[in-house]
């Protein structure tokens, strides 16, 4: 990649990562509670670290009338709550001078000439160097106000070497035409190369850490395929339910959409992808799309219904306390047909997966909150030990856990300690948080970093972003088609356990059972 | 003799007995996970520093699993002898779960290099880096014996008393067995480095280093090796090659020369102030530009400066730590082999005139 700035030969070898350069970051939403609790939080935690680059400016643009003081104050505050690194006030004092509030309607072309002029009258006074980070955290009905209007004012574009770009939060549409449109509002505005989809999933620390897992290690890749692997899965469990009014959002959006889309294809991806010919943004990302783009589509009423199960919660307990059902929900349609848990059976029709499958789930109201990729290796032959009547049948499984607990564990077979042999699974089970006393960053600090230096390795590309759309659409619609009789049945569940029968039962049918969390 | 602090190394075991003393140890709490991610032996000739090192190894273990090795030696007691304890640092990880790392402090006296080694090797945990942190001077005990079975060592050059002397046999020993150094000192010019880096990423800064007239660089004078490996990094980084010095007539400085890749004269001043931080200050003069980096004493943060007429950085970043167990815990979190330090060690020993 052809850099377009100077170089600079006291950042060689001083970090292993792409240099971030000094930047303009404009946060469209910026009274939001993503702004308030993670991306200042973030950015300043980039600053106590010293990995700011100096020069960097923030101008938080959003509709309601504030003074850069009260917002800043603001900001402090919650600052003070919730940032990694606690709160230096000398720091603090001189991220704040680089923080400004911008006060226009996102509709108004007048509020983005305006931000122009600032914009200009800020590269002039950091000696001409115009590089512009547009983060767009607004409600997403925004998005294409707000991507026209940059583009209206100029912002879009490149000027004298230096650089324009746009962080997207997501959702990233609602289906594929949503996406697919919003990708040509996007890139009518931003060039692909400048357009970051943030999953802030692919910034966590041991989201990063599968690739490092395969590719690093020796003794795992030779194993990763469907001669030794018999399936894969991929849970995202949530003990919370509707609190704090989330369900307004989230009854329009669903466990499929909210989660799956993005997140779990992506994690999917990521475990099943081919070794990519270099760690530059494209080789990686070419590799996750071929395996989004290699899921078996399941694009009949009657292929959904048998792979895919989707299910409400009712009343129940978690935690000790009694929940309301899904339905009951404060701002949920009583007669709601949006699932909260979803278990799929996907296949990956590639040479290395053929037959293995991966098995998807995402609910609320679980037992507890835990995302992990578990691994199963075939068994060993029925000879030996394995022949032993009465002891089970115990597969090796290797278990990444992506939340909490982050860690990593294989469980292999054992022998009882006594005269008699008896076999018994034993785990080696490695957490970081043991291992590593000192806390990871937040993946909206290293994804922020990352779009400063033009590495966008961990954000989602066009092509991935509806590839993954288009898997979730046959589903969507199958549930949602005019002729309610060839539906799919949503399955219910009591609040508190692991998910409907009919999610063991998509198992059942390969001889698999879910993994006990 | 062991200072009366030894309650703090632990319980007294028979050295044949350690392991399996280590073992009851744990069978005694079965909620405590035992966590090691490498051996870190902490060698020290001074008197009293096994309980120091002892409370430094409780700080580090926050944040870094280990299997400590403590090991104090006393040569001034002819009889040779060896005493041992064994404790565990617990910190609640997270806090969320007592995560434990063993220790075992080590007393000996008499010379005997071998009883030394063996006694390290011993007990080691099996396929676990081992981290040698040597404190002081190397004595005799240094031995190629030795080193060639240390995966990283850790020194601070701040404290030695000949600074040549020491960092000639750190020479031979990187030159016989590619040994992986170190250096606290270079550790504590980490946020030096940073924020130099980060003032070169404005544009009027990187386009100013071709025209460097002048390096001044201001350090507490224990701390001038630190100093100097500032300067060869500077020196290093950006291409300059050592010519002929200027003869400084001052005891408290030293002056150096470079020619740069454009073939300009680049001075550098290396000072020494009693008052001055572990290291005061950085200075980078070219022309209308000055990049300024500098520290109070006693102060937490670094002073960043850019000035060249209206064109003004002035910001506040992160300072090292001063402490060793803090800089220890910085370079252990960077892990990696050092190979910045590697890079600049020979216009360091160049300077140092090794």
């Amino acid at each position: 990649m052809v850099r377009q700035f100077m170089s600079n030969p006291f950042r060689e070898d001083l970090v292993s990562r792409s240099r971030p350069e000094a930047c303009t970051v404009v946060i469209f939403g910026a009274t939001g509670d993503l702004t308030h609790r993670k991306l200042i939080p973030a950015l300043y935690n980039l600053a106590i670290d010293g990995e700011l680059p100096p020069g960097v400016k923030i101008i938080g643009f959003a509709r309601r009338g504030k003074s850069d003081e009260v917002f800043r104050e603001g900001l402090k505050d919650l600052n003070r709550e919730v940032s990694r690194n606690g709160h230096d006030e000398e720091i603090w004092n001189d991220f704040e001078n680089t923080v400004e509030y911008h006060q226009s309607e996102f509709q108004d072309s007048d509020g983005y000439r305006r931000l122009a002029d600032r914009l200009e009258a800020i590269d002039l006074e950091r000696g001409g160097k115009g590089n512009r980070l547009f983060y767009i955290a607004s409600a997403p009905e925004y998005f294409d106000d707000i991507l026209e209007h940059l583009k209206a004012a100029g912002l879009n574009e490149s000027k004298d070497g230096c650089w324009s770009r746009v962080i997207v939060e997501k959702p990233f549409g609602t289906d594929l035409p949503s996406a697919q449109h919003l990708n040509e509002v996007v890139n009518q505005t931003f060039e692909e190369k400048d357009t970051y989809r943030i999953d802030h999933y692919l910034g966590k620390e041991t989201a990063q850490n599968i690739m490092v897992l395969r590719f690093a290690n020796a003794i795992f890749e030779p194993l990763w395929n469907s001669k030794y692997i018999k399936q894969v899965q991929i849970t995202c469990s949530e003990h919370l339910g509707m609190e704090g009014g989330r369900g307004g959002y989230y009854d329009k959006a669903g466990a499929l959409r909210d989660m799956v889309q993005n997140h779990l294809l992506q994690l999917l991806s990521l475990v099943a992808m081919e070794p990519p010919t270099d760690l530059s943004a494209d080789g990686v990302r070419d590799e996750k799309v071929k395996v989004i783009r290699s899921l078996r589509q399941w694009d009949t009423p009657e292929l959904v219904a048998e792979n895919v199960v989707r299910a409400q919660y009712s009343a129940g307990h978690v935690h000790g306390k009694s929940v309301v059902g899904y339905r009951e929900e404060d701002r949920v349609d009583p007669e709601s047909m949006t699932e909260t848990y979803v278990a799929l059976r996907c296949m990956v029709d590639t040479w290395r997966w053929s037959g293995v499958p991966f098995y998807i789930r995402m609910g609320k109201r679980l037992p507890k909150k835990a995302t992990e990729i578990s691994v199963h290796f075939r068994s060993a032959p029925n000879v030996l030990f394995n022949a032993i009547p009465g002891d089970k049948d115990e597969g090796n499984v290797l278990v990444i856990r992506i939340q909490p607990d982050e860690g990593i564990s294989l469980r292999m077979v054992s022998k009882l300690p006594g005269t008699t042999l008896r076999l018994e699974p034993v785990k080696m089970d490695f957490h970081y948080s043991t291992s590593f006393g000192k806390a990871s960053p937040e993946a909206y600090e290293r994804l922020l970093l990352d779009a400063m230096a033009g590495d966008a390795t961990l954000f989602a590309r066009r092509d991935e972003v509806e590839e993954a759309w288009k898997f979730i659409d046959h589903i969507h619609r199958a549930w949602h088609q005019s002729d309610a009789e060839k539906e799919p049945d949503m399955a219910e569940f009591v609040a508190g356990s692991w998910g409907p029968e009919e999610a063991d039962s998509l198992l059942e049918k390969d001889g698999n059972t879910w993994r006990r969390l | 003799m062991v200072s009366d602090n030894a309650m703090s190394l632990g319980i007294k075991v028979p050295v044949e007995k350690i392991e399996r003393e280590l073992r009851q140890l744990w069978e005694v709490d079965d909620a405590r996970t035992n966590a090691s991610l490498i051996n870190l032996a902490v060698y020290s000739e001074a008197k009293g520093a096994l309980a120091t090192n002892s409370d430094m190894i409780r700080e580090i273990t926050r944040e870094h699993s280990c299997r400590a090795l403590l090991i104090g030696l006393d040569k001034n007691i002819e009889e040779t002898s060896v005493r041992a304890w064994i404790t565990a640092h617990c910190h609640l990880a997270h806090g969320q779960k007592s995560v434990c790392c063993e220790q075992i402090a080590f007393h000996l006296t008499g010379h005997s290099t071998g009883r030394f080694r063996n006694t390290i090797f011993a007990h080691l945990q099996s396929d676990l880096p081992l981290i040698f942190w040597w404190q002081g001077n190397l004595s005799d005990m240094f031995s190629e014996s030795l080193y060639r079975r240390i995966d990283r060592l850790v020194i601070d050059s701040s404290g030695w008393d000949d600074v040549i002397v020491q960092f000639t046999r750190i020479n031979e020993a990187i030159r016989q067995v590619n040994l992986v150094v170190q250096d606290l000192a270079w550790t504590r010019t980490y946020h030096f480095r940073l924020a130099i880096a980060s003032l070169y990423d404005d544009l009027i800064a990187a386009e100013s280093l071709k025209n460097v007239s002048k390096v001044k660089i201001i350090t507490n004078p224990k701390h001038f090796a630190s100093g100097l490996q500032l300067l060869a990094w500077f020196a290093e980084m950006s291409g300059w090659k050592r010519t002929q010095d200027l003869i400084s007539d001052q005891e408290d400085s030293g002056s150096y020369r470079f020619c740069t890749r454009e073939g300009n004269i680049v001075d550098a001043e290396l000072t020494l102030e009693e008052n001055s931080a572990p290291i005061g200050k950085i200075e980078v003069i070219s022309g209308g530009v000055t990049v300024c980096v500098s520290r109070e004493a006693g102060g937490k943060h670094l002073h960043h400066q850019l000035i060249c007429d209206e064109h003004v950085i002035d910001i506040h970043g992160p300072a090292d730590g001063d402490s060793s167990a803090e800089l220890l815990a910085d370079q252990l979190s960077r892990g990696g082999k050092n190979s910045l330090f590697k890079k600049i060690l020979p216009t360091f020993f160049g300077m140092l005139e090794l």
